[in-house]
């Protein structure tokens, strides 16, 4: 069988005339400088200001049921979830600074993939839990508008009320949370894959790392389970 | 008005040295749309990482180092409802081949099947940069360039004798 010299395919790499046809202008490459970037920093960084913007409306939507309810026992709690709303707001808009630009000064690649992967799995996954709470606030503000519009006040909750407004709101959170930490895990991998074969001593611990994730996935999926079926036990014994 | 001059300097940099930039989107992206989503984002970087650009060192290997950074950080998004990772390889597209010899060809398709951080290597390895400076800009030692090196010119091979 005939082998492949693959010296003489360098040669007529390094030959190759049609590698120096210089098929940009200078104004095509002017216009790529005043186009966006579409690095995974800058999706990650869009994601965040789309949740500043849905919290910041859900504050406001707070702010609103606040005044109309003017004088009542819910107003306590009302200004405990706006404060949560802002607090939430806050730590997102800390967390857009602390991204990691696309552009490096030291063009490493093994270095820039690290710095990348170490803030993407130690940092950015909080926010995506407070990012998740969204859900949970959405439907707590919309199911207070329509208290407040159908019975033109808000009764104090009987146990159960809390109950089924409880479960929804886990629900709401777990749901948001599953599908972000989903998204973001198959752009992380797909950098961590790069630096395990950059590295193949690092296979060990990122095998590992995965292992002790899915661990973690599994418990938190059984406690919730465990949380939804004790509540829904609890409403079927007491009702 | 220095900024001017330094963004001239940059746009003549960059187009003299715009092989690079294809031979890199062309290793990275069979589709064309791809390609130059990879070479805005590519000049975006460049351009963001210019200041630390030295000017006693070679520019190529400046651009080489932050273009196969950039192309390497690119990730593909996910589908909306399905996993798009296991979708088929799309192949390249013949019309874009239409200047190049067949032996060139045959090889961008070779590389195109290889691993994002392999295509860094052989490239670098096809530009006769030294494995000093492959190290460099990979990260990794001199002794693992030559080991990876003959690992990926083996592979490279067979798959070269698959498509020939």
């Amino acid at each position: 069988m005939k082998s492949i010299d693959l010296d003489s395919i360098k040669a007529a790499w390094k030959n190759e005339s049609s590698f120096e046809d210089q098929r940009l202008s200078e104004l095509d490459i002017e216009n790529f400088l005043s186009s966006k970037s579409k690095d995974i920093s800058r999706l990650f960084r869009k994601g965040l200001i789309f949740d500043i913007v849905l919290k910041s409306v859900i504050g406001v939507s707070l702010i609103g049921i606040f005044f109309l309810l003017k004088a009542s026992q819910s107003l306590v709690l009302i200004s405990y979830i706006l404060i949560l709303t802002l607090l939430a707001i806050r730590y997102q808009w800390l967390m857009i600074a602390r991204i990691p630009e696309a552009s490096t000064s030291d063009p490493v690649i093994r270095i820039s993939l690290e710095n990348k992967i170490k803030f993407y799995r130690r940092h950015f996954i909080k926010s995506l839990y407070v990012g998740a709470l969204s859900n949970s606030l959405f439907i707590l503000s919309g199911m207070l508008y329509y208290l407040y519009f159908k019975y033109g006040e808000i009764r104090p909750f009987a146990w159960d009320d809390y109950l089924v407004l409880g479960v929804t709101l886990i629900i709401g959170f777990a749901l948001g949370a599953y599908v972000q930490i989903t998204q973001h895990n198959f752009q992380v991998k797909q950098l961590e894959s790069c630096l395990q074969d950059i590295d193949e001593d690092a296979m060990t611990t990122l095998t590992l790392r995965d292992q002790r994730n899915k661990k973690r996935r599994l418990i938190f999926i059984f406690l919730l389970a465990l949380v939804c079926g004790l509540l829904l036990l609890a409403f079927f014994i007491f009702r | 008005m220095i900024h001017e001059r330094t963004h001239q300097h940059f746009l003549e940099l960059i187009h003299r040295h715009q092989s690079i930039l294809h031979k890199i989107c062309f290793v990275y992206c069979k589709n064309r749309v791809d390609r130059e989503d990879l070479q805005q984002e590519i000049v975006l970087q460049l351009w963001k990482s210019f200041p630390s650009f030295q000017a006693n060192a070679a520019f190529s290997t400046w651009m080489y180092r932050v273009a196969l950074n950039t192309a390497i950080n690119q990730t593909r998004r996910p589908g909306l409802l399905f996993d798009t990772s296991s979708s088929p390889e799309i192949p390249y597209d013949p019309s874009d081949f239409y200047d190049l010899s067949e032996e060139i060809q045959i090889l961008y398709r070779a590389i195109s099947q290889l691993r994002k951080v392999e295509k860094a290597i052989i490239l670098l390895w096809l530009e006769e940069k030294s494995y000093e400076e492959i190290a460099a800009s990979i990260g990794i030692s001199v002794k693992n360039v030559s080991v990876k090196l003959v690992r990926i010119r083996t592979r490279l091979a067979e798959i070269i004798k698959k498509l020939q």
